[in-house]
């Protein structure tokens, strides 16, 4: 976004290449499902909002094992690192305190649904998951008016994207989720919008981004200032 | 041809399944049967989905053409059904175009005082949005990659619909994680629902 960050755009867009590679194909989704704990499980299940639940027992029935194609862990990686980005921003907003009324209502309430759906990818994806990124969102949260214009920018990016991968989802339980979760963003983005004062849906379509475009976009604001990596430690073993 | 007249058709071509075990529909568009869970991707089964999309859009196309003509809504609620009302009419001209000679009939519509009181056409929107998305997202499995990609760019915008209608009346405009769908016979439930179709 700003000029100085212009020389690092190269750099950041090949790490966050490297980020949304597949690492760790197959069989990771069928082990992770084994390796969930049931503290972890119940922890997040208390914790995310109504639907979270719905939402880790829907990616529970994906197909494990070799049925899981390597393409559909490699865009819901992708998936993960756009909801990781999101999530991260709603909650140092929330984390910060600079907004106020409507703005600050609609951080949290978005927030919790961003780090549900960071938790349910997570779980799907198990030991293939890409680990968190690390952020720096360079005092945007601390100011409402620019919270609420990357929100917008970070939403409509999210639908764009997700609208770009379904036709290429292989599995279609995982198609029903993302298509689920895609329409959420879109509301995220409408609300957004409003707060901004910005018309909540300036078109009658709604095009997808491609995903060169997306990292394009990603990489331009400078947000992610190192790129995750697969979990490499292990998960405790299945106690339930 | 009416609603209704289709509807009885397809009951005599439902009982035809079930004894015969194979639709010989050829190109007929029946709706009305209930859509199987693993329904392969098809060209047909295509028409059929969209064709059920075009119901919805012809109810809410015509929904707000009718509050923008009546003139009785106010402030962003009149902008609402201005804006929206657009989209819809958009929606329906690319699925009428998509479809072609298969495209099915306009359904008889009474609204009654929904285009005029801000408080039921709030409801009336709401429903009919939120049925939207239900019902795109409930078939976005049963589409082939072409219809999906068509729907998915119709889909997020019914979603920024409702969270906005929600946002007007000062609703929590998106509070769960995922949008649940809703099968065809849910979605045919819930625009029966909403009283306005005629039959």
């Amino acid at each position: 976004m700003t000029t100085k960050r212009e020389g690092a755009i190269e750099e950041v867009a090949v790490e966050l290449d490297l980020t949304l590679e597949v690492l760790d194909p197959a069989g990771a989704i069928c082990e992770a499902h084994a390796s969930v704990d049931r503290d972890s499980r119940a922890g997040f299940l208390r914790r995310a909002t109504v639907g979270g639940a719905a939402l880790l027992g829907a990616l529970s029935v994906v197909p494990s094992g070799s049925s899981q194609s390597a393409g559909d862990v490699d865009i819901l990686n992708y998936a993960l690192t756009l909801e990781y980005l999101q999530s991260a921003f709603y909650t140092e907003a929330e984390r910060i305190r600079a907004l106020r009324g409507n703005a600050r209502e609609a951080a949290e309430v978005v927030g919790a649904v961003e780090r549900a759906h960071v938790q349910a990818l997570r779980t799907a994806l198990g030991r293939a998951a890409v680990a968190r990124p690390t952020f720096n969102f360079a005092g945007v949260t601390e100011n409402q008016r620019q919270f609420l214009k990357t929100a917008v920018a970070f939403e409509d990016l999210a639908v764009g994207a997700y609208k770009a991968q379904a036709p290429r989802l292989k599995s279609k339980p995982i198609l029903a989720v993302a298509i689920s979760i895609h329409s959420v963003e879109a509301r995220h983005a409408a609300w957004m919008r409003r707060l901004f004062g910005i018309v909540p849906a300036a078109d009658a379509f709604d095009e997808p981004v491609s995903r060169p475009q997306a990292t394009r976009i990603v990489a331009s604001t400078g947000f992610i200032t190192s790129s995750g990596k697969t979990e490499r430690k292990a998960k405790p073993r299945f106690t339930g | 041809m009416a609603f209704d007249s289709r509807q009885s058709r397809s009951d005599l071509l439902q009982r035809a399944v079930v004894a015969g075990g194979a639709l010989a529909a050829g190109g007929v568009v029946v709706a009305g049967l209930p859509t199987r869970a693993s329904s392969a991707p098809s060209p047909a089964q295509d028409i059929r989905i969209l064709n059920l999309a075009l119901l919805l859009e012809h109810v809410e196309a015509a929904f707000y053409a009718e509050a923008r003509a009546k003139g009785a809504l106010r402030g962003e609620l009149r902008t609402f059904a201005e804006v929206v009302g657009g989209h819809e009419q958009q929606h329906l001209a690319f699925l009428e175009k998509t479809l072609g000679g298969k495209a099915r009939a306009k359904p008889k519509l009474d609204f009654g005082k929904a285009t005029t009181d801000p408080d039921a056409f709030v409801a009336g929107a709401l429903a009919l949005e939120d049925t939207g998305v239900a019902a795109y997202n409930g078939q976005a499995t049963n589409l082939t990659a072409g219809a999906l990609a068509a729907a998915a760019r119709i889909v997020s915008v019914e979603a920024r619909h409702a969270a906005w209608i929600r946002s007007i009346v000062g609703k929590t405009p998106a509070a769960d994680t995922t949008d649940s769908p809703l099968t065809e016979a849910q979605v045919l439930a819930a625009i029966r629902k909403t009283g306005f179709l005629r039959s």
